[in-house]
């Protein structure tokens, strides 16, 4: 089948829309990467046929690398990490409950333990009038200071998932779960594959920034390929228009 | 009027070119893309006559040589070779070093890809990044129980907790070239059965690149580029002198 020029121009068009998308996710991937929890993005290239022709590419999907980071210590006692593969399940304004991997947690007003933005970590227990200190065990189990002892006022669960790369962003660094991700299976820290809680510790963004710029320029590169093949078929069309000269 | 098609024919067999171009250059990010190879051939050659010295009443002509008719795209064909391999540290990112490809199973059937990005889909099936199942060496759908990631031996057996739960279905073809055409999503088709030994090995947290060189797409783009515009002059040229021949033969 002959090939037309806006065929050609359309594979070019492909490459840097593609380019584009995949830049999007490098910059969200470069702003979180102070973020505790956060899980870098991967735009996933795919090679696209329009009926055996060649079409140029595609984006199949955006996946979430869901490899552990770092740990680094803090003085907050409700600074909160997992090693292993579990999520903090908080509930949301709305009912639902979403899940992270952002341990910073702090004390509002009625004594519950809210994230950052205010939404409520699931935990059975409560932080008793007149706590002093609070230390989260590697098992769960939240420990309160009061009065110069030491007592237990409950126990985080973490919940866990078949299928983590299936989880649904929410925003916010959180998580919905999904039918890809499986149900949540909820449970004490520790068991199958949940992982532990440190206290004092933070999680951080599993984003290599050496690597993201790497990424970065060769991204930048095959645009400008692509760029140049476009503009390279335009003066090729021009040169087809005009030739008929007079 | 044959050096006005054959100069036509050029302008055509470098748009076709193009097009491969840019379809390698659009998937340079695409891991375990092949390149498509583009090359040209001669079309067709016609006999060239020319009327005896002595014309005589026979009206008989001597040949004295042939002329091309022009140039045409030789059937689309794959480049194999291997694309280097790149860390991505995700447990089911794999990739084969050595010959090899991965079984999947798509709508259209049975295909072969050198893609792993694989993951898992909602029934715990191990899938390509476009929802394909990956086969087993029995052609049977790979599922894995429980969450717990798999660990991927050099030979391809998945093993959980220790224990083998799967091994990949790896194709080897003798002659890739020969015996796969492309299909969709970096997939390729197979006329027959894979008659190769030896597959590579199997490296877990790896993803193998396109095997397209960015130095030479924009070789080759140059190359297009001058050969389209030196044929795009040939057609001008031939055109003009046709307009003249046509005026002063006419005016003789």
């Amino acid at each position: 089948m002959p090939v037309s020029f806006t065929q050609i121009m359309n594979i070019a068009r492909s490459g840097m829309l593609t380019r584009l998308t995949s830049l999007d996710t490098i910059s969200d991937n470069l702003s979180n990467i102070q973020t505790p929890g956060f899980k870098r993005g991967r735009t996933n290239f795919q090679e696209l046929l329009n009926q055996s022709q060649l079409g140029g590419s595609q984006i199949s999907s955006t996946q979430f690398m869901m490899t552990q980071g770092q740990l680094k210590r803090t003085e907050n006692s409700l600074d909160l990490a997992i090693r292993g593969k579990g999520f903090f399940a908080l509930t949301l304004p709305d009912g639902r409950t979403a899940y992270t991997r952002d341990g910073q947690f702090y004390l509002d007003a009625q004594r519950r333990i809210v994230n950052a933005d205010g939404f409520p970590l699931d935990w059975e227990g409560e932080i008793p009038e007149g706590a002093e200190d609070v230390h989260v065990n590697p098992d769960g189990a939240v420990m309160v200071l009061r009065a110069g002892a030491w007592s237990e006022a409950g126990r985080i669960e973490l919940a866990h998932f078949a299928n983590p790369s299936g989880l649904l962003r929410y925003g916010q660094n959180l998580w919905l779960e999904t039918e890809i991700s499986g149900e949540a299976q909820t449970g004490a820290p520790g068991e199958e594959e949940r992982g532990v809680i440190l206290g004092k510790a933070i999680e951080q963004s599993n984003v290599n920034l050496a690597e993201e710029m790497v990424n970065l320029s060769s991204l930048q590169r095959s645009f400008e390929m692509s760029l140049r093949v476009f503009q390279q078929t335009d003066e090729m069309l021009s040169q087809a228009i005009h030739l008929r000269r007079g | 009027m044959k050096g006005l098609y054959a100069a036509a024919s050029a302008m055509l067999a470098n748009l076709t070119r193009q097009n491969q171009i840019a379809h390698n250059v659009a998937n340079m990010d695409t891991p375990g893309f092949k390149q498509v190879l583009s090359s040209l051939t001669d079309y067709l050659h016609a006999p060239v006559h020319q009327p005896h010295p002595e014309a005589s009443a026979s009206g008989g002509t001597d040949l004295v040589g042939s002329v091309g008719l022009g140039v045409q795209n030789r059937p689309e064909s794959i480049d194999f070779s291997g694309g280097s391999l790149r860390y991505s540290g995700e447990s089911l990112d794999l990739a084969i070093q050595g010959p090899g490809f991965f079984r999947v199973e798509t709508p259209e059937g049975e295909r072969y890809t050198r893609d792993g990005r694989f993951n898992l889909d909602l029934e715990g099936n191990l899938v390509t990044v476009d929802g394909f199942f990956v086969l087993d060496d029995n052609g049977q759908r790979i599922r894995l129980e429980g969450g717990s990631a798999p660990t991927v031996t050099g030979e391809g057996v998945l093993l959980q907790d220790g224990e083998e739960v799967a091994r990949l279905g790896i194709a080897v073809f003798a002659d890739p070239a020969a015996a796969l055409t492309r299909s969709i999503s970096n997939t390729f088709a197979a006329q027959g059965q894979p008659d190769g030994e030896g597959q590579g090995v199997v490296l877990q947290g790896y993803l193998e690149s396109a095997n397209v060189n960015a130095a030479q797409m924009m070789t080759q783009m140059v190359q297009v580029a001058r050969s389209y515009e030196a044929a795009q002059q040939m057609v001008q040229t031939q055109d003009e002198l046709n307009a003249r021949a046509i005026s002063r033969l006419g005016s003789w």
